[in-house]
């Protein structure tokens, strides 16, 4: 076995039966087809990315809240002890 | 070429960047060379007009990156033609297929010390099957589609001068295993 499939033609090929494959008009439609897959496409990857620029602005407001909350009862915290500590001397 | 049909082609290209009904002409003047390129690729007539109409849709889609680099137009499609092909043998895992035409075979190689029979036929085409399929490549964009060296190599993505030398190579061989006189030197 070689590495390549070597076939021999008899006959010429010649242009008659191509004319069953030629048709633009199905190319333009198939291409139509790719154009519209991609513009769906397109469209989905911008909500996916504005979704995900959301969903972060979401995750950072969360976090900022939650780090003011602990950051708030800390300092309460402080000056209570430095109250008590007042109180105490 | 001439420079004027290469100029209208250009004009025909712009248009067709706009309005894609435009790349019609390119269509109906490039398809049987495509097609048939694929044919001795594939040796299926099925398989050889779907990968065509696959490439002129991949053409069309591409149509707005295409820019011209000293090559014919024709060079870009024989190039999606080419990928085409090659994606459709590494899915399907099969072996590429090289169908050669006698009567080219006879044309391309005038007779010398040996008859010109049967058996001669089969030994060349034994001796192609253990050619490595960059020089059948080569050999056949340069013999079967008369492309240029520079065609050859943006087709196939190498350089011109190793384009050259895969052919030169690949005739040696020719030459050197059936004392042949290939009708081509340059």
């Amino acid at each position: 076995m070689g590495r390549n499939e070597i076939r021999l033609r008899r006959q010429r090929t010649t242009a008659r039966g191509i004319d069953r494959f030629r048709n633009y008009n199905t190319v333009l439609q198939r291409y139509e087809q790719t154009q519209r897959l991609k513009k769906v496409v397109k469209v989905f990857g911008f909500f996916v990315v504005i979704l995900i620029v959301i969903m972060i602005i979401i995750f950072l407001s969360r976090w900022e809240n939650s780090s003011e909350r602990t950051n708030s009862l800390e300092t309460s915290k402080v000056v209570v002890a430095t109250a008590h500590e007042k109180v105490t001397m | 070429m001439s420079e004027d049909e290469i100029r209208q082609e250009e004009a025909v290209i712009s248009e067709a960047k706009k309005d894609p009904k435009a790349f019609g002409v390119l269509y109906e003047k490039y398809f049987d060379r495509i097609y048939f390129y694929l044919l001795r690729q594939t040796d299926n007539e099925e398989l050889a007009g779907d990968l065509c109409a696959q490439t002129f849709v991949n053409a069309l889609n591409n149509l707005k990156r295409y820019e011209l680099r000293g090559v014919p137009f024709s060079a870009w499609l024989y190039k999606i033609a080419s990928n085409e092909v090659n994606k459709h043998f590494r899915k399907n895992k099969g072996k590429k297929v090289f169908s050669i035409e006698e009567v080219r075979i006879k044309e391309l190689v005038a007779q010398s010390d040996d008859s010109w029979d049967e058996e001669l036929i089969q030994r060349l085409i034994e001796f192609m099957k253990d050619l490595p399929l960059d020089m059948l490549q080569v050999l056949e964009l340069r013999f079967y589609e008369d492309r240029d060296f520079k065609e050859i190599a943006y087709i196939l993505d190498i350089t011109e001068s190793g384009a050259k030398m895969r052919t030169y190579r690949a005739l040696d061989k020719l030459r050197k295993n059936f004392r042949l006189k290939v009708k081509y030197d340059g």
